[in-house]
């Protein structure tokens, strides 16, 4: 039983895949601003699926950003 | 799949976007009107004919003389191709996907807004309209301004066109 839930932590931790992508941090970075939502520059971010992340700031802030309905949302976490 | 999806709706909407820049930008906008300072001789009756051994600097110094016309001075860049322009929003790298989807939704709640006062909605008069339209255009200059500065002079040159084609019903119609 423990063993399960040792590799099922580890398979939902490599699902959700932190990446370095400096384009895609700026993206973010400039989808959070045009919300206009502080945060200054993303320092890293972790794909959480297609166009879904988790974008972490510089000033700490954290933040969900992706698209529902052809919009892109960006939500304080 | 998400991606594509993606630069498909993002197309798509830019692409309207770029056709309000573009359509614009045909007819260039009347940028500065002349300064309205002519009544040189009133103010000092003799200086006029002092100054002109001095033409340093030639906008100041040549004020008087009638050889004014070297004053183009707002961007009036070349006549705009639409096409390309259309083209180069979608391949500009100085914006990334998201950025474009983002700035794509906000266009089109500026146009929304616009729609609802030429439908005879009052509370946004036209004059609360201009703050917004200013606001996003400064927000994508800023975004391309440094990595596609040529495409951010074009439309920022575009500017007045893109405020009259949207505050003008007739105009706006056809891209609705």
């Amino acid at each position: 039983m423990k063993r399960t839930l040792l590799a099922l932590s580890t398979v939902a931790a490599f699902a959700a895949v932190a990446a370095d992508d400096p384009k895609q941090r700026q993206d973010l970075a400039a989808v959070i601003a045009l919300q206009g939502k502080p945060c200054g520059e993303v320092v890293s971010y972790v794909a959480k699926a297609d166009n879904d992340f988790v974008a972490i700031c510089k000033d700490g802030n954290r933040y969900r950003v992706y698209v529902k309905d052809g919009r892109v949302i960006v939500e304080k976490q | 799949m998400g991606a594509r999806f993606l630069m498909g709706s993002v197309s798509s909407g830019f692409a309207a976007l770029v056709i309000v820049a573009g359509c614009g930008v045909v007819s260039p906008p009347p940028p500065t009107p002349p300064p309205a300072v002519e009544p040189k001789a009133a103010a000092k009756p003799d200086a006029p004919k002092a100054i002109p051994p001095k033409p340093a600097t030639p906008q100041t110094a040549k004020a008087a003389p009638p050889t004014t016309s070297p004053a183009p001075v707002a961007a009036k860049g070349p006549a705009l191709d639409l096409r390309s322009l259309e083209q180069r929003l979608k391949d500009t790298n100085a914006i990334g996907v998201m950025t474009k989807l983002s700035l794509k939704n906000q266009v089109d709640d500026l146009v929304a807004q616009f729609r609802a006062f030429h439908d005879g909605h009052r509370p946004p008069t036209l004059t609360e309209l201009r703050r917004p339209f200013e606001l996003l255009l400064m927000k994508v200059l800023s975004l391309l301004q440094d990595q596609d500065p040529a495409l951010a002079n074009q439309i920022n040159a575009s500017r007045e066109a893109i405020w009259s084609l949207l505050s003008d019903r007739d105009k706006l119609a056809p891209y609705l």
